[in-house]
């Protein structure tokens, strides 16, 4: 044990006196973290979809007495980036997965939209897998933006005959002109008539002027009812201080568990290989340290080594939170459990580094090959669950979507210690696993 | 017997470094290990260092066991550190009884600079002493020294040679790997000369020199 804690202070001491590297160490993978984290955000944000118009949408069209402009209704989507095109450019885009998804504006379009007579349709084709499915989800919620957007037009059209009935005077229903009496000139005439001294019209004249204003007091509260069954519920956005999304629980986990990693693989990788590039392995092994120490040696060296970069980037991603005022704050009670989880991690993402080494044998090639895998484990994180098979092979050997779910659910769950042990406990046989296998392969490092 | 190979061999892959060897040194016994670059002088050494694992055979230690002090051809210390910082730390991992006291005297006597000067930025010579110097902490009984006068000056030739007959003189065996068989002539009482990974001649140093001389005639 106390060869293990000399050779400790021994790397501490070579970290310390380069601080040159040590700083490229946190800086590299957090610069990355923060760039992929911008990806991340804005990729999703927006797919990109063709839009074949076959109906040759015009600009506007006329619903009730009001142009509605479906043109940019549809060009300006926040949910999608819809861009025009070619009905054979699209296939061609769709294949070569330029687009994500193309939606075809059938002939019929617009005629069946001012008609009303059955439900225009837009046609979506899209990729097959995760993001194709993904666009469909952002294409519904176009979809259902612009019928709120015309069932609103078409309310305020129904509603403009509803008035002409109630009022009278002359106006168009559907294709017909016409000029009408009103509920409103008829019940004043039909209360006129109530007056007269022959009771044979003042009786059915008073009683068909109370039905009438009956009726107009109905009718007026149409359009209150139309707007109600036409919308039973209706969301309400409100945009208050909220976490800006370089500070949300997802991109501070995920920037936490990206520096960890390529900070870890990297000094795992470098540490093991400076014992043999300084020849000193050779003097260890004889009977000073053994393989199977030197290498829990160095998972050591980067676990703690890994918790104390977490830890200051983990208060620096706090004071930016308090300094900025971001409602919900940082919660600080979390962080000696968070470190704790990130501990495991970076110890796993350290065997993994040293078993690069070990592997590759001279630092530079360790190197190459720790961001060699780095930057696909990053990769595989990204993608969510379930999209398929390999990404979900890859997220469950190695330890960066485990330290993500660590971190995420240290940070913000309600309830943490479920998810927080069953990703420590995941990444304990990881760090076992790597550790088993570098052991076997610190051999090469004496040749 | 102090330290002994018995049929020690190694391989890397299919390549011999070393063919099944036979080697014993007993104590006040300087042995010369003579032979041509790559003959696999280092390996024998590395082998009875135990820093590398025979592919075959086994090495010896007496009862109880020696102490074993190795130095490699090339300097093999933690760069990042101080003279002293190295002497300590080799000192600390063989659990020296003192230490402090074990890396002081080595210091004073290779006469390595006492500063914070890092290993990386010292001279070669001064690098070399290092190497040679982690080699002697704790007084070891046997020595293997893996060509110790490379890059040393005259002087500091002298002065090992010195030490060298000093400790011959108190019991100690060393086997001192070298290309100049002259260098040790009047220390050694046994030259063993290797070829290709084999011993080819085992004799009195003078005729080692005459065995390599029509070895490299044929």
């Amino acid at each position: 044990m106390k060869t293990v804690w000399l050779l400790l202070g021994n790397d501490a001491r070579r970290l310390r006196r380069s601080p040159l590297l040590l700083a490229a160490f946190v800086v590299y993978p957090l610069v990355i973290a923060l760039l992929v984290g911008l990806v991340v955000r804005y990729a999703g944000e927006r797919p990109r979809v063709g839009l074949v118009d076959r109906a040759g949408l015009p600009r506007t069209i006329v619903i009730g007495e009001r142009d509605f402009d479906l043109k940019r209704l549809f060009e300006e989507a926040a949910e999608v980036e819809l861009v025009r095109m070619s009905e054979e450019r699209a296939a061609l885009e769709l294949e070569t997965g330029r687009v994500l998804a193309v939606l075809t504006v059938p002939k019929d379009f617009s005629v069946k939209l001012r008609r009303l007579s059955e439900s225009p349709q837009l046609v979506l084709r899209t990729s097959e897998g995760a993001l194709g499915s993904r666009v469909a989800e952002k294409m519904s919620a176009l979809v259902y933006a612009v019928n709120l957007k015309l069932q609103k037009a078409y309310i305020e059209a129904n509603l403009g005959y509803v008035d002409l009935l109630r009022r009278g005077g002359s106006g168009q229903i559907g294709r017909e002109r016409l000029t009408v009496i009103g509920l409103r000139r008829a019940r004043e005439e039909l209360e006129a008539l109530a007056g007269s001294r022959d009771p044979e019209v003042a009786e059915p004249a008073r009683e068909l002027a109370t039905f009438l204003r009956q009726v107009e007091g109905a009718v007026g509260q149409v359009g209150d009812f139309l707007r109600a069954t036409a919308n039973p519920i209706e969301l309400r956005t409100e945009t208050r201080a909220g976490r800006t999304w370089a500070l949300s629980a997802q991109v501070q986990a995920y920037a936490l568990a990206l520096a960890l990693a390529f900070l870890a693989l990297l000094l795992g990788a470098s540490a093991i290989t400076a014992e043999r590039e300084e020849r000193t392995v050779s003097r260890l092994v004889r009977g000073l340290v053994s393989l199977s120490s030197l290498v829990a040696e160095k998972v050591v060296l980067v676990a703690v080594v890994g918790t104390v970069v977490a830890a200051v980037l983990s208060c620096g991603f706090g004071l930016v939170v308090e300094t900025a005022g971001v409602s919900g704050g940082q919660p600080w009670e979390r962080l000696p459990l968070l470190l704790a989880g990130l501990a495991v991690a970076a110890a796993s993402f350290g065997a993994l580094g040293v078993l690069a080494g070990t592997l590759a044998r001279n630092s530079g090639t360790a190197m190459l090959l720790a961001l060699l895998v780095g930057l696909p484990l990053a990769l595989a994180g990204i993608v969510p669950a379930g999209a398929s098979a390999p990404t979900d092979l890859l997220r469950a050997v190695v330890p960066f979507a485990a330290a993500v779910e660590l971190a995420s659910a240290a940070l913000y769950d309600q309830e943490p210690w479920a998810t927080v042990a069953e990703e420590v406990a995941r990444l304990l046989v990881l760090t076992l696993v790597f550790a088993a296998f570098a052991r076997l392969t610190v051999r090469r490092l004496l040749t | 017997m102090l330290l002994a190979a018995r049929g020690v061999e190694r391989r890397f892959g299919r390549r011999v470094a070393l063919a099944p060897t036979d080697l014993e040194l007993r104590g006040s016994e300087l042995v010369a290990l003579v032979g041509p670059n790559g003959a696999g002088k280092s390996t024998l050494l590395a082998l009875l260092a135990g820093a590398l694992p025979p592919s075959g055979g086994r090495v010896e230690q007496s009862e109880p066991a020696a102490l074993v002090g190795w130095v490699p051809q090339r300097p093999a210390v933690y760069g990042h550190l101080s003279a002293w910082e190295n002497l300590l730390l080799f000192a600390s991992l063989q659990h020296l009884e003192r230490p402090e006291a074990a890396a002081r005297a080595i210091l004073e006597l290779m006469g390595l600079p006492d500063g914070s000067q890092r290993t990386a930025e010292l001279s070669v010579g001064n690098q070399q002493r290092l190497n040679l110097g982690v080699g002697l902490l704790g007084d070891p009984d046997v020595l293997l020294l893996d060509e110790p006068t490379a890059s040393l000056d005259p002087s500091s030739r002298r002065r090992l040679f010195e030490f060298l007959r000093e400790r011959q003189e108190r019991g100690c065996a060393a086997l001192v790997a070298t290309h100049v068989v002259e260098e040790v002539m009047g220390l050694a009482s046994k030259a063993v000369v290797l070829v290709e990974g084999s011993v080819v001649h085992v004799g009195p140093p003078d005729q080692a020199a005459a065995a390599i001389s029509e070895l490299e005639a044929t």
